[in-house]
């Protein structure tokens, strides 16, 4: 399913970054002095990173092969994402960091924590936040607690001040981001889409690896790349995609190469992190990013009682993106999402939207099977003519 | 018309030939460690059955299983789970739930009156529960497959087996053997244990009557006997050879393609 966008010297910087952890960009950032803060889960506030003029890093496990070294602190049935992103740790792929922020996302991540403070010494700045479990005011109280923390902890370790003003300027960029990252999106609701689900998500995943003002730039000059090109419409089925730490292109292009192109997704490296807002007119920009992280952006299942709403999220999106049927991505091991998948799987299905739940390891393994139940998927949806 | 289905699974290949919906050649030949060498092998058995000289005489071809983007002389490929309802469906339409265990995966299928697949449940990557678990329980036993497959070989009172996992599992009955639990009862055990791993399975997907077993492990007996047990249902016993329905589907639907093409 190979498209023009692919041969475009701006979709192959993008691919670059993110088919690796330290790119030529960030070493660039780190020789002008920069500071790069790597950071678990898309529910840390990376703006405050922005407005400290630092480089907000997500932290992935791209290109680990194995999980020996990692394994020797976790257990086999510990999520695969942490044990190769720590893996990726011990074998010093890190090195370029100089502070890492965990959060308690789930158990698994939050062991991260624990092992890299006991088998590591750098970056020396490692800090963990607390996330709450519930998305009411009182929990938005709290991790706006939890922020203010963070930026006296960051203004401690490097000696410098983090203004309102610089927040509220960061606020702003990282939000136009998001209009744009949507602006792409939104060329994807035509019958005949000038880009593919695994083109997007590398657009996306370099996203978190690069200082947001230069991203955004490219992010302008892609999409006008995008525009100009013809739409693919040699596909069978238009899916969505819904799942977690999904920053594997070859995952995507497994389904795609079945007829499934993938349109749209709830993940967090998708729609989770640009589909909301941050309110700029809020006057205590900390808060404003505390009301955003825990109630307004799209909700993640680690957030209790709050099913419906990601129910609802996943409907929209099913009608504005033409979407046949759903696939609810899922790592092995994750009980998080294997409920999610087993409600919301049942509640789309009454809606007579089609939904299949495809289990997977974070990096690419068992693509037979993989296919196999894709390609059934497809042809449930669509027939097998 | 001529037309035929191969399914290259991932222990074995199958081919049926077809002529105007019926079957004028079949054949089963272990998997020859690549997907084109085994269909070529596979075919020709089958070819000589239906006493054909050239591939080119078959109309066309749609193939299925592990190998079945490799396969160039056939027009389309289509999924494991969508053959299997398929030729289980021609063997017997009364069918609305078909078990597939085949070389390295199992699968419960649920289809319409028209054989069309409703919803489908698949093990992941794991092998446990499939061909390959019983072939590593044979070795560990020294019974062979036909010991556990044989209906006289089913022990009153099954074994615990606790561990899904083939090589955990395998480890467990070396165990029992050397405490001396009698071979009838670990047998039982094993069959027993995977007929729970499919119920689940099933349960995922919603076992409606009448159910069929379909893929090599269909001639396990033992096997057969505990599921409808398990599943407190009937296993129904397919005319033809059941191992054949995923290659019976791939025929049918060479068939049914040919029309559409030819209308």
């Amino acid at each position: 399913m190979g498209t023009a966008l692919e041969d475009s010297e701006i979709y192959q910087k993008f691919a670059r970054i993110t088919d690796s952890l330290l790119s030529p960009e960030i070493e660039d950032f780190k020789d002008s002095g920069g500071k790069v803060v790597g950071f678990f889960c898309s529910t840390v506030p990376e703006e405050l990173f922005t407005a400290a003029g630092m480089l907000p890093f997500r932290m992935r496990g791209t290109g680990s092969t194995s999980t020996e070294l990692a394994d020797t602190c976790f257990t086999p049935i510990n999520c695969t994402f942490p044990r190769h992103c720590f893996n990726q740790a011990l074998e010093y792929e890190f090195e370029f960091l100089d502070a890492l922020i965990v959060i308690n996302s789930c158990d698994h991540i939050r062991r991260i924590y624990d092992n890299w403070i006991d088998q590591l010494d750098e970056p020396e700045m490692i800090h963990v936040m607390s996330l709450p479990r519930k998305t009411g005011d009182r929990q938005v109280d709290w991790y706006r607690e939890e922020i203010a923390e963070l930026k006296g902890k960051l203004e401690e370790h490097f000696g410098i001040e983090i203004t309102d003003d610089a927040i509220s300027d960061a606020i702003k960029l990282h939000n136009d981001v998001r209009r744009l990252q949507r602006e792409l999106y939104e060329l994807r609701k035509v019958d005949r889409p000038p880009i593919t689900g695994a083109e997007v998500l590398r657009v996306m995943v370099a996203g978190t690896a690069l200082p947001k003002a230069d991203y955004r730039e490219m992010l302008q000059e892609l999409i006008g790349t995008v525009r100009g090109l013809e739409g693919n419409g040699d596909h069978k089925a238009r899916v969505l995609v819904t799942g977690s730490q999904l920053d594997d292109p070859e995952f995507i292009e497994l389904i795609e190469g079945q007829g499934a192109l993938v349109v749209t997704d709830a993940t967090c490296f998708g729609t989770r992190l640009m589909w909301r807002r941050i309110d700029e007119d809020e006057p205590d920009p900390i808060r404003a990013m505390a009301q955003y992280y825990v109630h307004d952006r799209p909700s993640c299942p680690r957030m209790h009682g709050d099913q419906p709403r990601r129910l609802d999220f996943l409907k929209e999106l099913v009608e504005e993106f033409k979407v046949d049927g759903v696939i609810g991505e899922r790592m092995n091991f994750c009980d998080i999402w294997q409920v999610e998948h087993f409600m919301t799987g049942g509640d789309l299905k009454e809606e007579g939207i089609s939904f299949t739940q495809v289990d997977r390891e974070y990096i690419l393994a068992g693509k037979g099977q993989l296919q196999t139940r894709v390609q059934a998927f497809v042809e449930t949806m669509k027939g097998t003519d | 018309m001529l037309v035929a289905g191969i399914d290259i699974g991932s222990a074995t290949g199958k081919a049926v030939i077809m002529t105007d919906d019926e079957i004028v050649g079949s054949a089963i030949v272990q998997s020859q460690g690549h997907p084109v060498k085994t269909a070529d092998s596979v075919v020709d058995k089958a070819m000589a059955e239906a006493g054909l000289s050239s591939v080119g005489e078959i109309e066309n071809v749609v193939t299925t299983g592990y190998g079945r983007l490799k396969i160039e002389f056939a027009s389309d490929n289509l999924s494991e789970i969508a053959c299997h309802g398929k030729g289980a469906h021609w063997l017997e339409p009364s069918l609305r739930t078909v078990i597939d265990i085949g070389g390295q995966d199992c699968k419960v299928i649920s289809i319409s009156e028209a054989g069309k697949v409703v919803e489908f449940a698949m093990n992941d990557r794991c092998a446990a529960g499939t061909g390959r678990f019983f072939e590593s329980i044979a070795r560990a036993l020294c019974c062979g497959l036909e010991g556990i497959s044989s209906i006289e070989n089913q022990g009153d009172s099954p074994a615990k087996i606790t561990h899904q996992c083939t090589v955990f599992a395998e480890s467990e009955v070396v165990t029992l053997v050397n405490e001396g639990e009698e071979l009838g009862n670990i047998i039982a055990g094993i069959n027993l244990s995977v007929a729970k791993r499919v119920s689940g399975m099933a349960r995922r997907v919603g076992l409606v009557d009448n159910v069929a077993l379909t893929g090599g492990c269909s001639k396990n007996q033992g096997l057969a006997a505990a599921l409808a047990k398990v599943l407190r249902t009937d296993i129904q016993m397919l005319s033809g050879d059941p191992q054949l329905a995923g290659a019976i589907g791939a025929a049918v639907f060479a068939g049914e393609k040919l029309l559409a093409r030819a209308s």
